[in-house]
């Protein structure tokens, strides 16, 4: 699905917005991880990674980083986070009288169905989008996350996760690149977590590798918010194979 | 599913307990420098039983042990320990540590509460050669953190059903030792111990495992030769 191009196109270099108190309070309460959207049972990967041998607890914050530099660098930043900055500008750039430019949020999350190839990964960007749905509409309400939601509703987009988050940061007023970022550092999170749970890292290692992503997530979020929504594309093969094998294994801890 | 625990070719930890972070060389190892036994498994499993049974056998073997609990909303565990093992072990070495609800996170996420009782407790009696921990009862996907335990006992029972070991889940094919507990109840639950041990053997991969009867001490023996090929038990002096 295509726009007519301009308002898809690269953004030029957006300045750097200040952000309020009260919408850093709003990021914090979003990107925890008590936050119930349901990110704790996804490894990403991961454990599909643990099952054939290729992360171990041998790897150590080397390994593990190196292989969570990757995932965000060419799969989450350059699809997730591409989406979630058009679902914000599709609220924070929307037309006078609009709650919502639902188009523009709707092909958003259309391409980051169409980019992500395992199903396993598909269904669970949507699930915990629709989860988050359930909850935020409770919780914040607001007009651009109702039409967005009843979008979804009704069938006429899938409802991924950071489409979803995309809306939901724009509504309380977060600036595009802090959005990106929180949703790339929750992503990280979560999985560092599913290190610990898998046995590939303890409490130290998990945070130490945190840590080393910090300057890759700020370098992939601000690319992320550059790049046209056309451009939207990751590329990890071994990931993706992971992710399509996962689908199959008798055992899981994850739904991911 | 490849795990730290109880991945005996990746772990140096098991040929060097005191060094359990060699692997991340610059992480210092926290907790004190006291070899730590890591038990865990489902509610009711014979945890608490099976450190009863081992506490009285490594004291008359010269150990000088302490015992953490964790329980999940009172004290009940680490009472019943004291209680049960008055007069073999001093009732101050046994210490409970409540989990908020959490056993798996209080020694896999986050188990800085564990590592600080364990520090405080072999600082109090600086003599300690081995900390024995018992999780809070969980289910079959609880582990240690390498960052606790040097060495990861999986506990099940035979009353749970003979079909728990093909189950799997990371205790009980990825742990250090294997123990499958209550065996004397078998033929009273209907439970086929050979199908048991053919299922542990299969889904162990060569790791061991034990049957234990915690009250009569069958398989005790066994159990304390596995901590010792660990090296999680240090040379002993005679008791005194």
């Amino acid at each position: 699905m295509q726009r007519n191009g301009e308002s898809t196109a690269p953004p030029a270099r957006e300045a750097p917005e200040a952000m309020s108190l009260a919408a850093f309070l709003g990021c914090l309460q979003l990107t925890d991880s008590a936050f119930p959207s349901g990110r704790y049972t996804q490894s990403s990967g991961l454990e599909s990674f643990v099952q054939h041998g290729y992360v171990t607890a041998d790897s150590g914050r080397q390994g593990l980083t190196a292989l969570l530099v990757d995932q965000l660098e060419h799969a989450v930043g350059p699809t997730d986070g591409v989406a979630l900055a058009w679902a914000h500008r599709a609220v924070s750039r929307r037309a006078p009288g609009q709650e919502l430019d639902l188009a523009l949020a709707v092909e958003a999350d259309q391409r980051l169905t169409a980019v992500k190839l395992a199903r396993e990964v598909r269904e669970s960007s949507t699930r915990t989008g629709r989860s988050l749905l359930r909850t935020a509409t409770t919780v914040f309400g607001g007009a651009a996350l109702e039409a967005f939601s009843g979008a979804v509703r009704s069938g006429a987009t899938p409802g991924n996760a950071a489409v979803v988050t995309g809306v939901l940061m724009a509504q309380q007023g977060i600036p595009t690149d802090h959005a990106v970022a929180a949703e790339l550092y929750a992503y990280a999170a979560g999985w560092v977590n599913a290190a610990v749970r898998l046995g590939v890292a303890d409490h130290r290692v998990a945070q130490a590798v945190l840590h080393a992503g910090r300057p890759v997530v700020e370098r992939t979020g601000r690319l992320a918010c550059r790049t046209a929504l056309a451009d939207m594309a990751g590329s990890t093969p071994l990931a993706d194979l992971m992710s399509m094998r996962h689908e199959h294994a008798p055992l899981r801890l994850f739904m991911s | 599913m490849s795990h730290g625990q109880g991945s005996h070719s990746h772990h140096p930890a098991h040929e060097h307990p005191h060094d359990v972070a060699e692997h991340d060389q610059d992480l210092p190892r926290l907790g004190g420098p006291v070899p730590r036994v890591g038990i865990g498994g489902p509610v009711g499993s014979g945890k608490t039983a099976l450190i009863e049974a081992l506490v009285p056998l490594l004291v008359a073997e010269g150990h000088r042990p302490v015992v953490v609990t964790n329980d999940i909303f009172t004290q009940e565990d680490a009472r019943h320990v004291r209680a049960t093992l008055a007069g073999v072990l001093e009732e101050d070495k046994v210490v409970g540590v409540e989990t908020g609800s959490c056993p798996h996170t209080a020694v896999r996420d986050d188990p800085t509460m564990n590592l600080d009782a364990v520090q405080a407790l072999t600082e109090r009696f600086p003599d300690t050669d081995v900390v024995l921990l018992e999780s809070g009862g969980d289910n079959l996907t609880l582990t240690y953190s390498r960052a606790l335990a040097d060495f990861f006992v999986f506990v099940i029972d035979v009353g749970e059903g003979d079909k728990i070991p093909r189950k799997r889940g990371p205790g009980i094919t990825a742990s250090d030792l294997l123990v499958i507990n209550k065996i004397d109840i078998a033929p009273h639950v209907r439970a086929d111990l050979s199908v048991m041990e053919r299922d542990a053997r299969m889904v162990r991969e060569g790791r061991p495992f034990v049957l234990t009867d915690c009250f009569s001490g069958t398989g005790l023996r066994q159990v304390i030769d596995h901590l010792r090929a660990a090296g999680v038990l240090a040379a002993t002096r005679a008791p005194v």
